[in-house]
């Protein structure tokens, strides 16, 4: 039922009182059919994101083992008490803290740089944003796959192209300590263009007259770039900035297609950790604990974000 | 505007042109080495032939040939486009459905639900694969095609897109059409649907890539190779022996192929979709 019916029979709701009814069944109908519509998302939804994320919350506290659901019991802060005495958690957390140290820089700095480049009357300049987005259309288990042949420490071609610049192999993927940032230079290549784009689209939103002002005013190239281009750019770039953070920090395909967490756990992640213990070793209780402390970990990220990016528009 | 080839200019188009190579190198290498023997791959490693096809255009494809005899991949390929049809499709009515509810019908709730919705937006879909897991489990759908599909229906941010497009529709369309006769129902089908083409593109091309980009779950969820999509068999296929380069470079490059038909023909559709499509890394 339209709007404007609604409140013509509020109207006559507060004038005639025995006609109050009408409103109710109207609004009865209203929710059925509203309901409707909503119900296959609303029942998908519980089924696969409410209730799954209420009962993690509740498995983090029991010794859920995956084969025998109705022998779980209680434990209290056990799981926990054992997360902060477990290396392997330990270490994938300093990984994961390590990749998203080293990749946010590099790949929106990689990002931001290509956008600059391109943002200027050229021909081949399609070209050019073709090539840079390129990686960004493979899947990650394609681009992972991929640069584990060419990352071969013996027989890749990384390293063929290396000695040939007089530079010994590397181990790369082999190495505990290369490895993790091995992971983070495949992944900004990846990914970078697709910030690129999304910069781009921010620079053009920049109007030119703005700039020939401050031509006029006298500002030289670097200036109009650190006191125009810059500020107007903030709100593209706390976008960029969260989206890569939390994508960062859910790290998991990319180690777990090219090195299994390995050598040594130097490239286990906390995502990887928690698909292990919970799936590869089925104890659901202790993966959840898991996930409950990671996910309250990104979701403060998520709402800080939002503040900052509010507090940016007010 | 005055074109000056000064020796920036040049240093430009050089900075351009490595950065060009350094992106799209591994690409032709795959391409390339999937296209000739695999002894030839490794005679190359050290030359520019590393990125050329073999010499002879009759070693071109027999790699292709024999990978397809030895794996069923145009059985993971069709899988994965049944995936992907039926998440982008589903998507397009579920969410459609709901961004409809939000944006035009009036019901009680809709406040708190709206609210609701704006915080699942948070929920780390990653961290909670585990309990996922256990309610696919429990009701009994592991190693199900629906449990695939089922998971990846509704989303947050696509019915969060469609309200915000159906809300600039403006009511007295609506209004129109149902003195026409047509209910809820058939306004959703023929005046709403119809005239948010672009959400509906950008849903259904974001929902069949994220389907087709999909290899957690199910790796997860299945254990029949048979109802594999492709992502998944790459992985089985790189760790069956015997092991040949030029047919994994041939695998992932079929792979491939539908991805970038798609980029191509949508990539109005997905550029507006980024926007949001909290990806993050990707």
């Amino acid at each position: 039922m339209s709007k404007i019916g609604w409140k013509e029979n509020r109207t006559v709701y507060t004038f005639l009182r025995p006609e109050g009814r009408i409103k109710n069944k109207i609004l009865w109908k209203e929710n059925v059919v509203a309901y409707t519509f909503l119900g296959p998302a609303l029942l998908l939804l519980s089924m696969f994101l409410v209730i799954p994320s209420i009962m993690s919350v509740y498995y983090a506290f029991t010794d859920y083992y995956l084969l025998t659901p109705n022998m779980r019991t209680f434990v209290g802060l056990d799981n926990f008490i054992n997360l902060f005495q477990d290396p392997i958690f330990l270490k994938s957390l300093v990984n994961t803290l390590e990749f998203v140290v080293w990749v946010i820089p590099l790949q929106i700095g990689a990002a931001l740089g290509l956008a600059l480049l391109l943002n200027k009357q050229r021909k081949a300049n399609t070209f050019f944003k073709v090539a840079y987005f390129s990686p960004v259309v493979m899947s990650l288990v394609v681009i992972s796959v991929l640069w584990l042949y060419l990352l071969n420490p013996n027989e890749g071609i990384i390293n063929n192209v290396l000695t040939y610049f007089g530079i010994s192999a590397q181990p790369f993927l082999t190495s505990p300590k290369q490895a993790i940032f091995t992971i983070v230079v495949v992944s900004a290549w990846q990914g970078a263009g697709f910030q690129m784009l999304i910069f781009l689209a921010g620079l053009q939103n920049i109007p030119g007259d703005v700039y020939e002002a401050a031509q006029l005013d006298g500002m030289n190239k670097w200036q109009r770039f650190i006191y125009i281009t810059l500020p107007l750019l903030k709100p593209t770039s706390i976008f960029i900035f969260i989206t890569t953070l939390i994508g960062a920090f859910k790290l998991l395909v990319q180690p777990m297609v090219m090195t299994q967490g390995g050598p040594v756990n130097s490239t286990m992640t906390v995502v990887y950790y928690i698909y292990q213990t919970g799936f590869t070793d089925r104890m659901v209780g202790y993966a959840s604990s898991i996930a409950l402390l990671f996910g309250t970990i990104i979701g403060l990220v998520t709402i800080t974000q939002r503040k900052l990016v509010k507090e940016d528009e007010d | 505007m005055r074109r000056k080839f000064g020796p920036l200019t040049i240093l430009e188009y050089i900075c351009l042109v490595l950065l060009a190579v350094l992106f799209i190198f591994p690409l032709f290498w795959m391409v390339a080495s999937s296209m000739k023997p695999e002894a030839e791959i490794y005679n190359n490693m050290s030359n520019i032939k590393a990125f050329l096809p073999s010499f002879h255009p009759s070693d071109w494809f027999v790699s292709y040939n024999q990978v397809l005899l030895r794996f069923h991949l145009l059985v993971y390929i069709g899988n994965s486009l049944f995936y992907g049809l039926c998440v982008a499709v589903g998507s397009i009515i579920i969410n459609g459905m709901a961004g409809y509810a939000f944006a035009k019908l009036n019901f009680s709730g809709k406040k708190v639900l709206f609210g609701l919705l704006l915080a699942i937006l948070i929920v780390p879909f990653e961290t909670i694969l585990i309990s996922q897991f256990t309610i696919i489990h429990s009701i009994g759908l592991v190693d199900t095609r629906l449990a695939v599909i089922l998971p990846t229906l509704a989303g947050a941010f696509n019915i969060y897109l469609f309200r915000n497009f159906f809300m600039a529709i403006p009511t007295e369309i609506i209004e129109s059409a149902k003195l026409d006769g047509a209910n809820t129902w058939q306004v959703f089908w023929r005046v709403m649907l119809p005239m948010s083409k672009p959400a509906v593109a950008t849903v259904g091309t974001l929902a069949f890539i994220g389907s087709w980009n999909d290899y957690i779950w199910p790796l997860m969820v299945l254990t029949d190779k048979s109802k594999f999509p492709i992502q998944v068999a790459i992985t089985a296929i790189n760790s069956t022996d015997p092991v040949y380069t030029n047919q994994v470079m041939a695998v992932l490059t079929i792979s491939t192929v539908p991805l970038i038909i798609i980029y191509i023909v949508a990539q109005r559709y997905i550029l507006e979709g980024i926007g949001g499509s909290g990806t993050g890394i990707k």
